[in-house]
This record gives structure tokens, sequence and C-alpha cells, in this order.
């Protein structure tokens, strides 16, 4: 069965239902908070978050709209209001202090490793509203029609969105390394 | 330029492979033809594919456990509302249904059944004229009905089973004028109720009493005791809301509190700032 039907019947009342879209979406929907926030624990009050606010708020779930994009509306809005009241501060990779020196490893094991953190240190550093949208991009495989109808925007905006956050991206990690590829 | 522009918002669905086969042969044509897009298409990739790289994290077991306890306490307290609602069209052999298992519920339902004997009989009984929204006997009819609400309230939140006192919490959603006795019951639920679910929605329902001086120190008194990080995220979010500036000082120890939950405290802090700002 769809998640969309699954939606239909949690909506009209079957609220144990909800469990097998928690099974199916759960892990994705914390990836997505991990790389938004790089904080576990604080991901994980997310999700239950936004999987009690589809509970409490199912009817206004509206039959058409794909139930992914809605719980990244949800999910969003909760992300919003608590990264609002911490200006939308991100906690950085524990381990980011390592990047400090600039010699060239000689292990690649350790090269993709720094490659990474600084990665991520790039994307931590990105604003709030690029990082989400090309997380959900890059990350949540959501189709563009789907993250313009979680970001209530056009399709055309969505593109624009995802090509800059990936050029800042590109720039943060590129200076971090301090070179070009 | 302008070409150069459209072509580039492209890069990502190209790199993703989401590109349609008509729009990735004019791209390929565009980068034969210039160099600056084609540096920017190898650039954007190594960033695209690095990204590949990045670990995937993996929740915590419990955390399904914790969902499906909200889950399974939601769904009995919806069941339950639902088989009121059909108690509240009567048919043969409804009464017995109802009769209460627990003492707590026979409070309630003694009281709910000589309330809506009292009440509804003075209520039909009334002269035909005197059926406008506006009669006394109208306006009497639902003080008590309302007098009724709170009881079940109370009697729930008395309730053993976590899910039943949830139900009482959201009860007393549904009153228009809580009385002091479940304002009460509710600030002992914030603070003593042994499941999180219930604290949570006792914290929600208590925002109706924002009012009341004494509910706001309770409530500000509470956040040191409190030992989720959830309910303190709420309590936290409900003082703000309310601009308790009262609370700035419990919550810049919270702030500082090492032990404390890190989100929990960059909240505190975020909070104590703004009120202690607006000062």
């Amino acid at each position: 069965m769809d998640d969309e039907q699954i939606m239909r019947e949690v909506r009209a009342g079957d609220v144990g239902k909800l469990e097998a879209l928690f099974d199916r979406h759960h892990r994705a929907l914390f990836r997505y908070f991990v790389r938004l926030t790089s904080d576990p624990s604080w991901s994980e009050d997310l999700v239950q978050d936004v999987f009690f606010r589809i509970l409490k708020y199912r009817h206004t779930y509206e039959p058409a709209m794909s139930f992914r994009a809605w719980m990244y509306q949800v999910g969003r809005n909760v992300w919003l209001d608590q990264a609002g009241k911490r200006k939308g501060e991100v906690a950085l990779p524990d381990n980011a202090g390592e990047l400090g020196s600039s010699d060239t490893p000689a292990d690649r094991q350790v090269q993709a490793r720094q490659e990474t953190l600084m990665l991520r240190r790039a994307l931590a550093a990105l604003p709030a509203e690029k990082r989400e949208v090309l997380v959900m991009s890059r990350y949540q495989e959501l189709k563009y029609e789907e993250i313009a109808s979680a970001l209530k925007c056009e399709v055309g905006t969505v593109k624009v969105r995802v090509y800059r956050a990936l050029r800042e991206l590109g720039d943060r990690f590129f200076a971090l390394g301090g070179e070009r590829a | 330029m302008m070409l150069c522009d459209r072509i580039r918002e492209q890069i990502p669905e190209v790199l993703a492979g989401r590109l349609d086969s008509a729009a990735r042969e004019r791209l390929i044509d565009h980068l034969d033809t210039c160099s600056a897009c084609r540096a920017e298409v190898a650039d954007l990739g190594v960033v695209w594919r690095a990204l590949d790289a990045m670990p995937e994290p993996e929740p915590s077991p419990q955390m399904r456990a914790r969902f499906l306890e909200t889950l399974r306490a939601y769904e009995e307290g919806f069941q339950e509302a639902q088989r009121k609602q059909t108690y509240s069209a009567p048919r043969p052999g409804w009464l017995a249904s109802l009769l209460p298992a627990r003492p707590a519920w026979g409070v309630a339902f003694a009281a709910a059944t000589l309330l809506v004997g009292v009440f509804g009989g003075r209520y039909l009984l009334a002269p035909k004229g005197a059926e406008s929204g506006g009669t006394p006997e109208v306006a009497q009819l639902r003080t008590q009905v309302e007098s009724l609400r709170q009881l079940v309230a109370l009697s729930l939140l008395q309730e053993q089973s976590a899910s039943a006192r949830l139900r009482g919490v959201n009860y007393s959603f549904q009153m228009s004028q809580p009385d002091r006795e479940v304002q009460q019951a509710l600030l002992h639920a914030v603070n003593h109720d042994t499941n999180v679910n219930v604290r949570l929605s006792a914290v929600d329902a208590l925002a109706k009493f924002a009012q009341s001086p004494e509910v706001r120190r309770a409530l500000v008194d509470s956040l040191p005791v409190q030992d989720s990080p959830l309910v303190q995220i709420a309590l936290i979010d409900l003082l703000t809301q309310l601009e308790a500036r009262e609370a700035v000082p419990a919550m810049r120890k919270l702030a500082g509190q090492a032990d404390a939950n890190e989100s929990v405290r960059a909240r505190a802090a975020a909070a104590a700032e703004k009120l202690g700002g607006s000062q």
C-alpha cells in the first residue's frame, strides 16, 4: 500500500497505521535532521515531534499531496520552530578541530576522512535555508516538485536554490581544503 | 550569460541523473563551447561526489520504542473518545457497558448521572418560551456540563494507566473555565507524572491558565526538577511565549548546568536572552 493511502486511513481515524509510515520514513527523517543540525540526540527529538504533529494534525493532510512532501513540510516547521530559537546555530562536527593541518596526508584513507570532515564542516557553515534545500535534494532524494511542495514555493525557485546551495558549499569546501579540484 | 545561468541551474540535476535526455543534450552542446561552464560542472561534480562519502547515521533503537509508546497512548485515548461519542447516542444495553470498573470513574459517573438527571430534567421541563440560548436554565445547564467535564478530567488524571491520564489532560483542553482543582491536578501531572507524554500534554494544557500568577510560578519552579529534555523544552517554550521574565534566573541556571541536555541548555540560554533582553 502506498504512503498516501496509509495516510488517508490515518486521517480517517485508523491512527495505529501511522506505525507503518514511521517504520518507512523515520530513518531518512532522522538523517535529514542530523545533516541539518549535526546533533543526533536533538534529531531524534525532532523526529518524535514530527510524527506526533502528524498524528495530532492528521486532518490537515491533503489526500492529493505526496506524504513525503507533507512530512518534510511538517519537519521543516518543527525544525524552524526550534532552530529559530537557537538562532540557526548548528553544532560543528565533534572532530572538526582536526582540520587544522594543511599537510598532505600520505594515507588515502586519512585523506578521505579529512575530506569528509571538511565537507561536514562546510555543510554546517552553510546558511540554514541553503543547507535545507541541498539536503532535501541530495540525500532525501526528493523530486523538485516535492521540495517545492514542502517549501511552498515554485519548482523553478527550488532549481535555483539547489544550484546556489551547491555552489556555496563548493566554495566553502575548497576554501577549507585550500585548493580546487 | 543568460544561457550560462540557465545551464548552471541544471548542474545538480545532471549530477543526480535526473535531467531528461533532451535537456542533457542541450547542456552537453553548451559545455562544448563554454569553458567556464565546463569548469563549473567539474567543480560541482567534485563536491557532489564527495557528499556520497558522508556517513549515514543510525537512530538509537529507543527512538522507535518511544514513538510506539506515544502512538499507543494516543490510539487508546482516541478509541476511548470514539466510544464515548457512541455512548452519547443511547441504545439498548449501553448503560451496562458504561458501568464503571474503577472507583475514580465511579465518582465521575455518579456525578454525571446526577447532573444530567437533575439539570437535563429541569431543562426539558422548562416552559417552551424559555428554550432560547440566553435563558438562565440553559446557562445553568452549560455551567453544569462544564463542571461535569472538570470532574471527568480530574478522575482521569488520577487513573493508573498513562493513556487514561493523557485523556484526562486532553479533556481539560475542552473546558472554557477550568477550575482550581483541575489546574492543581495538571500542575501535579507536570511535576510528578511518570509518563513523559502526560507531562508534555499537561504543559500544553496549562497554557490556558497563563493569567494565573500561581501557575506561572509553579511552571518556573518546575523547570529545574524536570528530568526529561522534551518537557524542559516545552516548559521553556511556554514560559517564553508567556513572556515570563521571572523565569530568566531559572533558565540561566539551566543553561549553565553542565549535566543538562545540550539542546535544553541552548534553548534555555536563547530564551533567557530573549526574555532578559526585553526588560
